[in-house]
Parts: structure tokens; sequence; C-alpha cells
């Protein structure tokens, strides 16, 4: 980067890209870099060319980016998770390989695949992709697709928002991405503490990607949250009161009430940094007043709110797969759902401990190590819940139960070990080192990402029409459970040896055996990957062998099974009366659930728009602008946002109606085909038979 | 327009009295704002300061919550509208009090107490 500034193109010159740095000096380091950044050119060239000689353009324009349908929103919010899950399970293998090669000597104290900066990057990278860019979109994908089902609503509450708030995490996940090819990302960590992200120790554009990226998509989290809490306080189907709403829906409304209140500390603790950077403030400085340590006070504030965000969809998807698979009805509603509300509101109690050895005394810290103590309470009740729930059922090891069975294992030593580091005395010993980097994988990993791939596997037919394949489903799961259990298990020992997290290098020959097994920990996860990928493929050419048109192909209990799979655009041709907790289950009790309503009427969903398409496109440039210092496409990108909605303000748009004789004519042809298909036994469920349409003889639950 | 917690469309009643409420709900907030610059600027002690400061900024608060938010607690969502502020000062408080606790806590053994920064941290005497 040279000195000055130009006015046109900012800080931007040839030098920024990995390119440049590998013709200035080859070695593994600038070869990583370059191939990364090659991997993203040729992907980008690659989707280019297929989509254009498939012909999708148009298709996806007019079907996917303008739809304000919840359900594609939130088939969009996952795909792009998955293409960050890649890059982040890459970039974490990058790293196994790298400190498996980083023994140093005395001699030569940096050795390893690549140089410390670039380590610095990657391990950035990892986290804020892996938090912000795929648990996040997953999470929120997932409960776009599946609440308003369960909750008899054919929409969100604000359709049109959803949208935005979709295009505002992809384009923080562009900036993500771009930072491959064009300059550096950031080496302060995923929580970018200054004084070290401060401009003084951060001159460049790295500490900047993160904090236009964080805004911005932590901007469209705050709106998801508003959507998601208006739509289960308003758009519930009549008769579905709060205490029969299915579990999902439940662990949905925490998430939402704690994006509301969480969010916009992230979004405060951001801006206060990049005023820092931008306009010589000094909240963070030590200079003219200000305390750095505020900036860790604020971030976790928001940050552990935050991973109880992340987890409690997954307890969700867990509370349903549980019931579903063991044909029985989920054990201890009431305590789940109280359980879950108090997680939600204690999570905002416990911040502290993510820094007790910042100097505070030591009463400080012991009333934030008891508020985390008492949050183990809820998770622990329930562990039970969902282990009573499958006691003497008749358990189907289906993909999403083996992820359950990984959960049960595996997040109660990830559970246990965060309880032994809320203890301060304890945390002393331990905090910074791999200890903590195996703790937190621990919960994320088995709790998160888990929970989500079976919540994928487990609503994929209602999404596609077809199941995933079982098979490569179990697979899949197995070598993530072992991936993480060879990859992270390590850490721990380590962590315990004194290994501090972070470090590029290191000096002390005992680590390596236990690096050597965390790095063929890092080869299974890419197999996971690998796997994941193909059971996404396979599953799709054998579409019509996996098809399941009757919609309830796991004889389930919730609404959202009660419809044809692929779910229509209108979900419901009648919205229905909700009579019961599990009112599905209860109309499969009472025998012939597939009756046809006696009227139908004219179905009023929103049109489609490309208004969060434009929004998207003005954020990104905004943020990219303002990385690189070129103020006039930044001020050109601010004055678009308001620009863009004042102007859909202005405009009456009307709303796409679909007439009732379209809406009666395909649910006629739907109950005709479910009464058409041989119901299939829970032992046929892996089968051909299993088309949609269960045995309702069998159902239990 | 819409009367406050009902949804209920209201064609009597005009538009005026929708616009008066946001306009003095707009001219409250910007003298609200002024006012605490004033407050800054002005030659006031500085725990005065805090104080008129934090003061405005609980108007500001109230006056967005009635004006532009049309929170209310009479008509039909009442009991709705007290939870949630409820819920919120609830929290709200937490994370403020929470802070305040711990920052002046690190202050104290920062010896920040006196104000003067630039104060070199003693050695501890326990």
């Amino acid at each position: 980067m040279s000195g000055e500034t130009s006015p046109i193109v900012g800080n931007l010159d040839w030098n920024v890209t990995p390119y440049t740095d590998l013709l200035k000096h080859v070695d593994s380091s600038t070869i990583v870099g370059a191939g990364a950044a090659s991997v993203l050119v040729l992907g980008a060239i690659a989707g280019l060319v297929l989509f254009t000689y498939m012909r999708w353009w148009g298709p996806l324009y007019r079907n996917w980016l303008t739809s304000p349908d919840a359900k594609k929103i939130g088939i969009m919010y996952i795909a792009l998770a998955l293409v960050m899950l890649a890059r982040g399970i890459i970039e974490g293998f990058v790293m196994r390989a790298h400190q498996a090669m980083a023994l140093g000597t005395l001699a030569q104290k940096e050795s390893g695949l690549v140089a410390p900066d670039h380590f610095a990057q990657l391990f950035s990278t990892h986290g804020t992709i892996m938090i912000f860019f795929v648990a996040m979109p997953l999470l929120i994908g997932l409960i776009n697709f599946v609440l308003p089902q369960q909750l008899g609503a054919r929409d969100m509450a604000f359709p049109v928002l959803n949208q935005v708030s979709l295009g505002l995490t992809a384009a923080g996940a562009g900036l993500i991405m771009i930072s491959l090819l064009v300059g550096q990302f950031g080496t302060g960590g995923w929580t970018m503490y200054p004084p070290y992200t401060g401009k003084i120790f951060s001159p460049g554009e790295g500490v900047d990607y993160w904090l236009w990226a964080i805004l911005i998509s932590g901007m469209g989290s705050t709106l998801t949250g508003m959507n998601f809490a208006v739509t289960i306080f308003k758009e519930r189907a009549p008769g579905m009161h709060l205490m029969r709403m299915p579990l999902f829906c439940w662990t949905s409304l925490c998430v939402a009430i704690m994006l509301i209140y969480a969010m916009p500390a992230l979004t405060v603790s951001s801006v206060m940094l990049a005023l820092d950077r931008y306009a010589d403030f000094h909240f963070f400085t030590n200079a003219a007043g200000g305390n750095m340590m505020n900036y860790a006070n604020i971030f976790w504030m928001f940050g552990h709110p935050e991973v109880y965000i992340l987890i409690l969809p997954a307890f969700g998807v867990f509370s349903e797969i549980s019931s579903t698979y063991s044909g029985k009805r989920l054990y201890g509603y009431t305590s789940l759902v109280i359980a879950s509300m108090s997680i939600a509101v204690i999570s905002f109690t416990v911040w502290l401990h993510h820094f007790f050895t910042m100097g505070q005394s030591a009463g400080v810290n012991i009333a934030f190590g008891i508020a985390t103590m008492i949050i183990g309470i809820p998770t622990g009740v329930k562990i039970y819940d969902w282990m009573a729930t499958l006691w003497r059922g008749r358990v189907r090891i289906t993909a999403p139960i083996v992820y359950l069975t990984g959960f049960f294992l595996l997040f109660v030593i990830g559970g246990l070990s965060g309880i032994i580091l809320a203890n301060p005395s304890i945390d002393y010993q331990v905090h910074n080192s791999t200890f903590l980097v195996a703790h937190f994988h621990n919960v994320i990993i088995p709790g998160v990402l888990y929970g989500m791939l079976a919540g994928i596997h487990y609503w994929f037919p209602k999404a596609f029409g077809f199941r995933l394949s079982e098979t490569w489903g179990r697979r899949t799961a197995l070598l993530f459970v072992g991936g993480f259990i060879f990859t992270f298990m390590p850490l721990y020992v380590l962590g315990l040896m004194g290994m501090p997290r972070r470090s590029p290098t290191f000096q002390n020959p005992d680590f390596m055996p236990w690096m050597y097994i965390a790095a063929f920990g890092g080869v299974l996860m890419l197999c996971a990957l690998a796997s994941l990928c193909w059971t996404f493929w396979t599953s799709y050419r054998n579409r019509r062998a996996l098809a399941v048109p009757g919609g309830d192909p796991w004889n389930g209990s919730t609404l959202e099974w009660s419809t044809p799979a692929p779910v229509p655009e209108w979900t419901f041709p009648c919205i229905p009366r909700v009579k019961a907790r599990e009112d599905w289950g209860e109309t499969k009790r009472r025998g012939d659930p597939w009756r046809s309503p006696e009227t139908y009427t004219d179905i009023e969903m929103p049109a489609n728009t490309a208004h969060g398409l434009l929004i998207a496109g003005a954020s990104f440039t905004l943020g990219f602008a303002m990385v690189w210092h070129i103020w006039w496409l930044a001020i050109l990108g601010v004055l678009a946002i308001p620009g863009l909605v004042v102007l859909r303000g202005m405009r009456v748009i009307e709303p796409n109606i679909i007439p009732a004789a379209q809406v009666e004519e395909e649910d006629r042809r739907f109950r005709q085909q479910v009464a058409s298909l041989p119901p299939a036994t829970r032992a046929d469920e892996e089968t051909e038979r299993n088309r949609g349409v269960p045995d309702l003889s069998e159902f239990a639950g | 327009m819409t009367k406050p917690n009902t949804g209920e469309l209201n064609p009597q009643e005009s538009a005026a009295s929708e616009i008066k409420s946001y306009a003095t709900g707009f001219i409250v907030s910007l003298l609200l704002t002024v006012g605490a610059f004033a407050a800054l600027l002005s030659d006031l002690p500085s725990t005065w300061k805090i104080v008129l400061i934090c003061v405005a900024a609980l108007l500001q608060i109230i006056v967005h919550m009635r004006n532009f938010l049309h929170l209310s607690f009479s008509g039909g969502q009442s009991r709705e509208d007290l939870l949630l502020v409820l819920f919120s000062v609830c929290l709200l408080a937490i994370m403020a009090g929470g802070t305040w606790y711990i920052m002046s806590d690190l202050g104290g053994r920062m010896h920040q107490a006196s104000g003067s920064d630039a104060a070199m941290p003693e050695a501890p005497t326990r």
C-alpha cells in the first residue's frame, strides 16, 4: 500500500492482491494465500460459466433473489452458510496443518506452513466466518423456513424486511470473501480487541473489513430478530396459543428476543471502534480518557447472549427430532419451555466470564462465575428431557438421531468443561490456552453444527420434495463426530500442558504427538465436508427414488408435515384452526387427517421485489468503499440506502393474488395423490416405499 | 389514522393529529439533543453535566417510545406494552448496571477514582 490516498480509488492499488505477494516472495505462506484467492476467483468464474451455460440467471433472479417468500429466503440463508462453512473448515484444516509443522527451535523460531501474520488472519477469518456467516445464517435460515410453517402462517410478518436482512448478511459475507483477493483481513482474532486493533497498531484495511462486515450483517440480524418476534406474536394460526407452539418456535422466540437485545451491543462496540479508527476518537485508547477494557465489556455483552442465540435453535431441532424419530410425545414440554426462557434471560447476566483475568476484584468475578454455573442448570434439564423422550421409544437410527447421539455424548463434555471454566480461579490457569479453544468448539460443533445439520436433514424433504440419502447422511454425521473428537480432544490436553491459543509457533516437542492427532482430526473434518457435499449430490441424483410427495416422510406431529413436499408458495391452502398442541398428530389420532378444506379463498402473497438485492448492493458498496477509503463511493452508498427505502415507500405495491381456483386444483391433486400412495411403516422409512404418506396406525406421538 | 394499540383504522380521525404527534416528538427530541450538547459545552461542573445528559437521554427514550413507537399503557394492548417495557428496562438495567459495576471496580483498581488519567498506579499496598 502506498502512503497517499487517491481521491478516485482510495487506498487501492495493484499491490493489494496475494499474487503480488507471491511474485515478491515465494514461500509456502504466499502460495497458500494465492491458492485461496485462486480458489475464490476460479470458483466465481466456474459459477458464472455454469449459470450462463445452463441459462439459470433468469430463474435465479425471478424465483429466488427477488422472492420475499420466507421459505426461499431460509434456503438461501442456508446455501450461503454452507458456502462459508466450506471456507471455514478449510481454514481450520490449514491451521491444524500449520501447527503440526510449527515446532520451532532456538535457532529458527518460526516454521510451519504459513507466516505468523498469515496465521493470525486465518484464525481471525475462521472465527468471524464460523460465528457470523455460518452459524448465524444456518439458524436464521432454518427458523425462516420452519417457523411460519409450524405456526400455521403463510409468511413472516415483514417479508420484504426479511429479504433485506438476507441481503445485508450476504453483503457482509461478500466483504469477508473479497478480503481473500483484495488486501488483508484483520489479525486481531474474531473479537478484534483494541488497542491492538486501533489505528496505531493495525493501520491497514484488515480491521476495517471486519468492522464493516460485522456492522452490515449485524444490522441484518437485528432486523431478523424483530421479524421473528413479531411473527411469533402476531402471525400464529387461530387456536395456536403460546403453550401450543412446537418447541422449535419457543426457542425461535428466545433467539428473537436475544437478537433484539444483544445485537445492538455489538453494533455499538463496532461503531465506537470504527469512530476510533476513522475519526480519531478515543473510546478505546489510553490517551484522552479512553479505556480499552470497556470494549471487552460491551463486546461480550453481545457475545454471551450470542452463544445462546447459536445453541437454542439447535435445542429446538433436537426437541423436534427426539420426539419424531422415537415416535413419542416430547417429554416435559413445559419444563423445556421454562428452561429455554431461563437460558434466554440468564444469558444476559454472565458476560464477564469471558474476561475474568482482565483485573477486576475477586468479588466481581465470583458474582459472574456463580451466574455462569447457574445457566448450566436449565441446559441440564433439557438434556434429561430429551433422553426421557427417547426412553422406551421405538428409535429409528436416522442421520439426525446419529447427530443427536453425538450431541448427547460430546455436548455434555463441552458443557462440563464450561462449568470448570466458570470457576475464576481455574480460569486463571487455563485462560488463553487451547483448553479454552477445545471448550468452545466442544459446545459449538456438537451443539450448533450437529443441530443445524440434523435440522437440514429433517426438513430437507419439505423444501425440495425428496429425502437425503440416509446412508450418506449417517456417514457424514459419523465423520463429523470422529473429526470433532480427533481434532479437539487433543486440544484439551495441549491446553493443560500450557499451549497458548492462537500461537503460530511453539518450542515444546512434547506437543507434537497431540498436534499430529489434531491434524488427523482436521483431515476427518475435510472428509466430513466432502461427504456432506456428496450427500446432497447423490440424493439429488436419486431424487426420484427418494421423492416423498405425500409430505410427511417421518410420521411427524407438527403442522408443517400436513402440506405437500415440496411445500407450495402459500404453504397452507386454508389457514388451519389449531385445537391442540402438536395439532397434526392430534388430527392423525382422530383419523383421516388429509381431509380437504370446505372452501378455498383467494390467497394474497407479497409480490416479488428487487428491494433486498439493491439494498445489499448498496451496503456492500458502502462497506468496500469505507474499507479502502474511497470516500465518493461511500457517500453514494450511504445516500443510496435511505434513497431506496424512500423510493419503495412512495410506490404503491400490489400484492400477488393467487386465485382460489388454482389453489383448489393444486390442493385437490395433492389430496388425491396422498390417497393413491401406499402408506409406509416405520420399518420402510428409509426405503423407496416411503412416499411421504405414513402408516397412521403406527402413530403414537 | 391508527388508534394506539388497536390496529383499527379510524377514518374520522384526521391525519393531522397523527402528524401533530410526530411533529411534537420530533421537536422535543431535537430540543433534548441540543440540550445535551449545550450542557456539555457549558461551564457546569462535570457531575452536573453527566446528570443532565443522562436525564436528557432518558427523556429522549420516553419521547421516542410514546410519539414514534406508539407505546401506550391504555388500550387493548396495554398489558403487552407494559410487559415489553418492563422486560426491556430489566435487561438494560442488567447491562448498564453491570457495566457500572465492572468498570468502576476496574477503575478503582487502576487508581482512576480521582479522575487524573495521567496518575501512575502505585504499588499495591496489600
